[in-house]
């Protein structure tokens, strides 16, 4: 039997019983209608949260802490420093893997990365102040002279570091307050603290708890870009300032190859190798995280939101594959002798189990197409209201209007009209089989 | 007529189990039918007429014995070369009609063209030719309920030539007929038989034994020669009680 015959047989026999077809795929429309819009749904809601994670890091960069050992990789294992038993105070064997230099260098090594840069924090309590204006933000020290090597941008000035300056992050200045502002006052208007000197305001108390002040004056010489992470807070310094202040602050001579860095920034060619080169930091002992294990663990979140949504959708279709199997068995029966008929006039098995596995799937194609088209109009209708309503939630409260609520990507409407046509295929096989398997006397003498 | 047979059948034997009881529809039937025949298959109901021609068009399987048919082995063919052999071979009537309600005449009798690949042009033109032939040209847009009995069965017999077989099978194509419709159905037969056809007719009509070159008589699953025949059926109508 020729495939346009089999089409066209098909159609014909179809809409010979409109009325049952129509109502047994209605039962699909619902069903993939459902899987359609909730599926949509769970992609619209991780679209968002995408997006809103976008500024949550830099997806290549991976944050180093010395390790506790761990598995000591081979090779390298002479170029890595091992802290002897805690400095006496006994408390079992506390061997660290440190930061150091070498440490350092066995990273750089490590194929994709593009460059390690250690970072410290700034180990006193600090107030920064300009004019009348007070505020506090984390204070870093990093092992470069240029923000450009952790992929930072500014909006003003520049990226590079030098004595006596430094890069704020967007939201430093915004933070400001005017700490002699009485209640009901109108606040001032941040400062723009560009090219400006600022006052940095160090505190440590003595054995006696009096506190000891250190004042130092920086310029600010650039002014980040706004990425939404945390760079957004920071105030970044060459690393051999914060070194000078923290000896400052904890009284200690610091000596970083020989205590190692208290964290180190490993920033790989593209995100597509941080994982990789994240667990091969992690081989040689250290501790390592980076911002796209948790972008990742979202990511997964929302896949399994999709199984589930699409799950609660397909159990819909089940329901409606009951009617297709159903619908099947009755044409079947009461076309028992126009099945012995056909055979009789020649028609193969083959014949019959493809016309009537065909009808089942042609109930299913239609009531796939009819699902995929409410489904994605309803999808459509939401998206209107809800984008209305969560833009005004967004302006009250801040942050990030979301672009869409539900999205349907093209591939999800071809994937459900597949599904359903399959779904047709494989409620219709049972009846189809025993239609094809019929003995061609009993068909023809079935009252 | 010594070239060798269109049909021969040899210790052919149909039984069906029902519960404990053997029922048996043909028990040990020997036939040779030549090509080009007019065979006439009578017998009392029960007396195996039906099974015996749907086992002739493979149309079911024998409990055992030979068929052949052009010299063809049906009891080994499968399934699939039966349904084959049947679209090559045969064109079955039957007593009641078998038309598909939804189609029409024309559709009717095109219908067994659809598995064998011929194109719709070429379908619809057989399809009113044998129309013209049958007599209903003017009915070809009718559906089987807008058809009288009679001319329901012209268009089976039209839908049975239309692959051009060379073997027509009819079981009882006039039961369900007046006489007079009765009567142009068996002129067709008998048109088709002039036309070099073999055909064979089971029917219970005494009537179709004018236009018969041959008849074979069945009595419980077993062919009896004319005579005996005709005395088992005036024992019969004997036996009946006033
Ligand atoms: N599917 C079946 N199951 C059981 N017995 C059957 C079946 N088909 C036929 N028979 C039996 O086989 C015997 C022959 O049946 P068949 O239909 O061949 O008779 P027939 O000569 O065509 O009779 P009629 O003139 O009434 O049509 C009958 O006794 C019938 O009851
Ligand atoms: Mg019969």
């Amino acid at each position: 039997m020729k495939l346009l015959d089999l089409f066209r047989l098909v159609i014909n026999n179809l809409s010979r019983r409109k009325a049952r077809v129509g109502l047994t795929a209605v039962g699909v429309v619902i069903g993939t209608a459902a899987v359609i819009i909730l599926v949509s749904l769970a992609i619209g809601l991780q679209k968002n949260a995408t997006e809103q994670l976008y500024g949550i890091g830099d997806l290549s960069l991976i944050n180093v802490y010395p390790g506790f050992g761990g598995e000591m990789f081979a090779g390298g294992g002479g170029s890595v420093k091992i802290m002897q038993g805690g400095g006496g105070e006994g408390s079992g064997s506390t061997d660290m893997l440190l930061l150091t230099n070498s440490a350092l260098d066995d990273l750089s090594a490590i194929s994709f990365v593009q460059s390690v840069i250690p970072r410290e924090y700034l180990q006193s309590s600090m107030i920064m102040k300009f004019k009348k204006f007070e505020g506090g933000s984390g204070v870093y020290g990093i092992g470069t002279n240029d923000l450009a090597d952790l992929g930072l941008e500014t909006q003003q000035g520049s990226t590079a570091l030098s004595r006596a300056t430094v890069v704020i992050g967007y939201m430093v200045a915004q933070n400001m307050y005017d700490p002699t502002l009485r209640p009901g006052q109108e606040p001032p208007l941040p400062p723009d603290l560009y090219d400006q000197q600022i006052q940095l305001v160090l505190s440590k108390w003595d054995a006696d708890g009096n506190e000891i002040r250190k004042n130092i004056s920086v310029r600010v010489s650039g002014i980040l870009t706004e990425s939404g992470s945390e760079a957004d807070w920071s105030i970044y310094m060459p690393l051999e300032q914060i070194k000078t202040l923290n000896e400052w602050a904890t009284g200690i001579r610091v000596n970083y190859n020989k205590d190692g860095y208290s964290e180190v920034l490993v920033k790989v060619e593209n995100p597509d190798h941080t994982l990789e080169v994240r667990d091969q930091i992690i081989t040689m002992g250290f501790q390592a995280n980076t911002m796209l294990d948790f972008v990742q663990g979202i990511n997964n979140f929302y896949k399994i939101l999709q199984v589930v949504l699409g799950g609660v959708g397909a159990i819909a279709l089940l329901v409606a594959a009951i009617g297709i199997a159903n619908t099947m068995a009755m044409s079947i029966l009461e076309r028992t002798r126009e099945i012995g008929l056909m055979k009789a006039v020649g028609a193969t098995n083959r014949d019959v189990l493809a016309i009537f596995l065909g009808e089942a799937a042609g109930i299913g194609f239609i009531g796939g197409l009819g699902g995929v088209l409410i489904g994605w109009l309803a999808g459509q209708g939401l998206n209107i209201v809800a984008v209305v309503y969560l833009a005004q939630q967004a302006a009250e409260q801040g942050g990030l209007p979301p672009s869409v609520a539900v999205y349907t990507p093209l591939w999800l409407p071809i994937f459900v009209l597949l599904f359903s046509i399959f779904i047709g295929m494989v409620s219709g096989l049972y009846p189809a089989l025993r239609a094809a398997t019929m003995i061609p006397v009993q068909a023809l003498k079935y009252e | 007529m010594t070239s060798s047979p269109l049909i021969h059948i040899e210790e052919l034997k149909k039984h069906f189990q029902m519960g404990g009881t053997t029922v048996r529809a043909l028990d040990g039937v020997d036939l040779d039918i030549q090509a080009g025949t007019f065979t006439v298959v009578m017998g009392p109901s029960g007396s195996g007429k039906s099974s015996l021609l749907y086992l002739l068009g493979g149309l079911d399987r024998s409990t055992s014995g030979q068929i052949s048919v052009s010299g063809e082995r049906l009891d080994q063919m499968d399934e699939n070369a039966l349904a084959l052999f049947r679209r090559r071979t045969m064109g079955f009537i039957f007593q009641s009609f078998n038309l598909v309600s939804s189609m029409t005449a024309l559709e009717n009798v095109a219908f067994p063209m659809q598995f064998t690949g011929t194109s719709i042009a070429q379908r619809n033109e057989s399809a009113s030719k044998l129309l013209e032939q049958v007599g209903l040209a003017d009915r070809s847009h009718h559906r089987p309920s807008e058809l009288s009995g009679g001319q329901q069965q012209r268009v089976a017999v039209a839908r049975a030539l239309v692959n051009n077989p060379s073997l027509i099978l009819a079981d009882e194509p006039t039961g369900n007929l007046d006489t007079a419709s009765g009567i142009a159905v068996m002129q067709l037969l008998s048109d088709l038989h002039r036309s070099g056809r073999t055909v064979l007719v089971v029917t219970h009509d005494p009537r179709m034994t004018r236009f018969a070159t041959h008849k074979i008589f069945l009595l419980d699953g077993h062919v009896v020669s004319e005579a005996e025949y005709q005395s088992a059926i005036l024992d019969m109508t004997q036996t009946v009680p006033e």
